[in-house]
């Protein structure tokens, strides 16, 4: 049994205007104890309400469907009763822009200390004393647990805020673009210091971004979301050298290269809008390689390879290989 | 900024604030047309050299910049002038209404922000539902009201049960009362005109405190929260009120002109003997240099109470005072 | 790797079903701006009465017709006052009186608040300086106080009273106006209009009054309900001109005359009530315009509500 389990899982966004928003449509995924799992795609693409979704966090205009078995268990199966006791128990969260992910006007001790006093893990002086301990280990000191979020610089919020989710040793940790709005050095040492965690731990890592090469270097295995849906997945390598779907290979193409002599190539286009059906491809206008079938009949997921998914009609299409 | 420049910039303020009103006072006062002994009501059938008189005796008959100099120096020393009605000093004919007032308004405030916290707390928290809804629509509804219409709504309703007039009861000296049945006399008497004040003024806090509440909920620090595991009302209540009652904080002293004003409207309907009071019956006695007593003072405590809010959020928010 | 020039390109590609189909403008406005909608009418429905006064007006308002206090019957359906005069013929002639000091008075406060907020959002430096100092002293002293005095000392005739009120509620439109200025100022053509030689007045009156008018129409509205509670305020305290009628003299004449002691509810309830109903249309109103054309921070993509599980999910 897998530590986490997706299954078709569907989000609905209602609108002011009366429409709704399918944000995120039929994703499945599963996740192994102490595995790093990428999800990637460009922002609109789903898969932060997707993880939202999982923990229960999304806003009252979203209404969701499908499955989420964490061990077994259904946590979306009652709502917020069921999916409340699990978190930061057993998901914690690293949330985008952690610049914000702290009440200003409250010690960074005490938010740290908050959910193990919330979760029975330590009272009052030993939870402060693991709070100081957490906090050395992504290198903040203790004594820093006494200041105020606006006192600390970016970086050192990350870091905080990476603290904070380990408080109550969960098993999962999601991290939703842990790195954007960091210079390039801080983003570095924050992703070592995620994989060496995950690794110490033993965290299962799902690490949220739109930045490929970031999940090449973190992530065992990986998907792809697009307009909603996943796409493409697969073990990290495959994925990267051997795509089986138009928009991964775009993707990767248009993500500046680790030494920066190719020139940068970003995909033409945007996605399509997601509050009305959408007829055939989502992708197609996109597409480079699009052909006959793509604009009537939407692609289904299905099996590519061993361990690999992806959703494209050229992979039905013996002598055209998608890439 | 640092905290002492803060300090020192809301001082200096404070203290221009007050020199605008006190001259304010003065310009009004002697650039009416014709001056203070013509108008004044009391002295309809003076003789001529009675006038003269008083106009010295009020120092009218100097220029205008000596008069202005000499009003400064006079309020410099507390000197407020002489009733023209009572020929007391200003400062003795108002001591005491003040004293009635404080407590009165102490009342009408701790009601309006208990019942505005509390609404607006709720309103927020639920959201688009029918508490939302009802809660933002009573408190529109009673913000929308004149004052003194709704305390002579109360008056028609309550006017049997509590007492509709006075600061106490005249004839309660006679029983020997004890210590608490004073105090409870005089609370008996509040709760009409402190009502009025309260329920007029709660309806503009339950709308800020509903909308400040609302956008600390959307801030990603409740995010947070909530993937902690806290509840709603855990993240209402160690989260997002802290962040939202600071605007509560200024407004508190931001409205207190606003009190002030509906304290002269609420003490006219009730006729509780308070500074309102003494303020109306110095405009139907014409007695100027009462209600330029009165006047200043009420300027001056709001002003000083926007001084004292200016400090108060500089020591709630860590950000400013960091 | 290959090349990325994309073969399909038509746009927009046929790729949704089609949009649904459109709605009468008319139903969209009132849609999407219920409150504005509501509140535009019962505003509109009281300046109708009170344009058609002597025509609609049951009696004339200055005749005794009756018993001093008679309760409401079918001849008159809100009874008659202290004096015997028709309550339903007062409050109909009283709305004369309450809105043209509302709606004058706001028209001061616009002219003062919106001159001041003009000239400190275009020119700056001291001239802001200088002009919203001013203004942040006004706004501390107390209202009523303010007015009271100046009432008392200055004298009560229609035109004192407007001009007293709009002189004291200017500083609102000041402030809202001179941060709106100052973010016009700063676009593209005014500078360009600027570059071009055009003197400072003709870029105020062509370019910023017009970016700015909608606003300071929507703060103006906002300032009409401040005036009429102002004037049955003064008119409470015996500070409003004696001869005419006005909902805040009907809610004082009720009081004076003690109309509580003999439970006639009928001569203190109506006024009250239509001070609510136009000072709520004129809130309603102005605020959905100030919403509209001022867009504070938009609130809430979240909220500590919950979200919902759907149950049977029908594909589409």
């Amino acid at each position: 049994m897998s530590l986490l389990e997706v299954q078709e899982l569907n989000v609905w966004f209602d609108l002011a205007s009366g429409g709704e928003l399918h944000a995120v449509q039929g994703v499945s995924f599963e996740l192994d104890a102490g595995e790093r799992f990428g999800l990637v795609g460009e922002s609109g693409c789903g898969k932060t309400t997707a993880i939202l979704a999982l923990m229960g966090l999304l806003p009252p205009n979203a209404s969701v469907a499908g499955q989420v078995l964490l061990e077994g268990e259904d946590v979306l199966a009652r709502g917020e009763r069921t999916v409340a006791p699990h978190r930061w128990r057993d998901v914690a969260m690293v949330f985008q822009g952690a610049m914000n992910a702290f009440n200003p006007v409250k010690r960074i001790g005490e938010q740290i200390v908050e959910p193990m006093e919330l979760h029975g893990v330590a009272q009052g002086r030993e939870a402060r004393r693991q709070a100081g301990e957490l906090l050395e280990r992504v290198g903040i000191p203790a004594e820093r647990a006494a200041r105020y979020p606006h006192e600390f610089s970016g970086g050192m919020r990350q870091r905080a805020a990476i603290a904070m989710a380990l408080a109550c040793q969960p098993k999962i940790l999601l991290a939703d673009e842990p790195t954007t709005a960091l210079d390039v050095m801080v983003q570095a040492q924050i992703l070592e210091l995620l994989v060496a965690l995950a690794h110490d731990f033993g965290l299962a890592l799902v690490l949220v971004t739109h930045d490929l090469p970031v999940v090449a270097q973190v992530c065992d295995r990986a998907a792809v979301m697009y307009a909603g849906e996943i796409v493409e997945a697969g073990p990290t390598d495959a994925l990267f050298h051997e795509p089986r779907h138009p928009y991964t290979r775009l993707l990767f193409a248009a993500t500046p290269d680790l030494y920066g002599e190719e020139p940068v190539a970003s995909i033409p286009g945007t996605p399509p809008r997601l509050d009305r059906p959408i007829v055939g491809c989502p992708f197609r206008p996109r597409c480079d390689r699009a052909f006959a079938p793509c604009g009537d009949v939407h692609p289904p997921l299905k099996a590519v390879a061993p361990a690999r998914v992806a959703a494209c009609h050229l992979n039905d299409v013996p002598e055209a290989v998608a890439s | 900024m640092s905290g002492t420049d803060y300090v020192v910039k809301r001082t200096v303020f404070a203290l221009m604030t007050l020199l605008v009103a006190i001259t304010l006072n003065f310009v009004i006062f002697r650039a009416a047309p014709g001056d203070a002994t013509s108008s004044l009501a009391k002295c309809r059938n003076c003789t001529p050299a009675f006038r003269e008189a008083l106009r010295e005796e009020l120092g009218l008959d100097k220029p205008k910049l000596e008069q202005y100099w000499i009003y400064l120096k006079d309020l410099g020393r507390g000197d407020l002038g002489d009733s023209f009605v009572s020929r007391q000093p200003v400062w003795e004919e108002l001591k005491q209404p003040i004293l009635n007032t404080l407590p009165m308004v102490g009342l009408g405030y701790l009601i309006s922000i208990v019942l505005g916290v509390l609404v607006g707390v709720l309103a927020a928290w639920r959201r688009g539902t029918l508490l939302d809804w009802g809660g933002v629509s009573t408190a529109l509804f009673f913000y929308s009201m004149p004052q003194q219409w709704l305390g002579l709504m109360l008056l028609i309703f309550l006017g049997g049960t509590l007492p509709a007039s006075g600061v106490s009861d005249p004839f309660i000296s006679f029983l020997d009362p004890s210590w608490w049945e004073v105090v409870l006399d005089r609370l008996e008497h509040m709760i009409l005109p402190s009502l009025t004040l309260g329920l007029v003024l709660y309806g503009q806090y339950a709308l800020i405190v509903r909308s400040s509440m609302l956008e600390a909920l959307g801030e990603d620090y409740i995010m947070t929260a909530r993937a902690k595991g806290l509840s709603g009302w855990a993240i209402v209540r160690k989260h997002a009120l802290r962040t939202s009652l600071l605007p509560i904080a200024t407004l508190v002293a931001l409205t207190f002109g606003y009190i002030i004003g509906g304290d002269i409207l609420v003490e006219a309907v009730f006729s509780y003997p308070g500074i309102g009071l003494a303020t109306y019956e110095a405009v139907f006695d014409r007695d100027y240099p009462v209600l330029q007593g009165a006047f200043l003072l009420l300027t001056f405590s709001v002003i000083l109470a926007n001084f004292v809010a200016d400090l108060l959020y500089f020591k709630l928010d860590p950000r400013i005072s960091g | 790797m290959t090349s990325t020039a994309p073969i399909l390109t038509d746009e927009p590609p046929p790729l949704h079903a089609p949009p649904p189909r459109r709605r009468p403008l008319v139903w969209t406005v009132v849609r999407s701006q219920p409150q504005a909608t509501v509140g535009a009418l019962v505003l509109l429905a009281f300046v109708v009465v009170a344009v058609l006064a002597p025509v609609i007006a049951p009696y004339d308002p200055r005749e005794k017709v009756g018993a001093v206090f008679e309760p409401p019957s079918s001849e008159h359906w809100l009874g008659l006052d202290d004096g015997g005069f028709d309550m339903l013929s007062l409050m109909i002639h009283g709305a004369r009186v309450s809105l043209i000091v509302g709606f004058a008075a706001a028209l001061v406060a616009m002219l003062v608040g919106g001159t001041v907020g003009l000239l400190a959002g275009y020119f700056g430096g001291k001239t802001d300086t200088v002009l919203m100092r001013l203004t942040d002293y006004f706004i501390v002293i107390p209202d009523i106080p303010l007015m009271l005095v100046v009432a008392a000392v200055w004298g009560r005739s229609l035109t004192n009273i407007i001009l007293i009120i709009g002189l004291i509620y200017w500083t609102t439109t000041a402030r809202v106006i001179r941060s709106q200025v100052l973010s016009v100022r700063e676009r593209v053509y005014v500078q360009r209009t600027r570059a071009l030689g055009a003197g400072h007045r003709r870029i105020l009156f062509r370019h910023v009054l017009p970016q700015v008018a909608p606003l300071l129409v929507a703060i103006t509205v906002l300032s009409v309900a401040v005036a009429i509670f102002a004037e049955t305020a003064i008119a409470f305290l015996g500070l409003g001109d004696p001869t005419l009628i006005s909902w805040g003299k009907l809610i004082e004449n009720a009081f004076s005359r003690s109309a509580i002691s003999v439970d006639a509810w009928w001569a203190i309830v109506p006024p009250g009530l239509a001070v609510v109903a136009v000072v709520l249309a004129c809130t309603m109103l102005g605020r959905s315009l100030e919403d509209t054309l001022n867009p504070r921070l938009r609130v809430g993509h979240l909220s500590v509500n919950r979200f919902r599980m759907r149950r049977a999910e029908g594909e589409q």
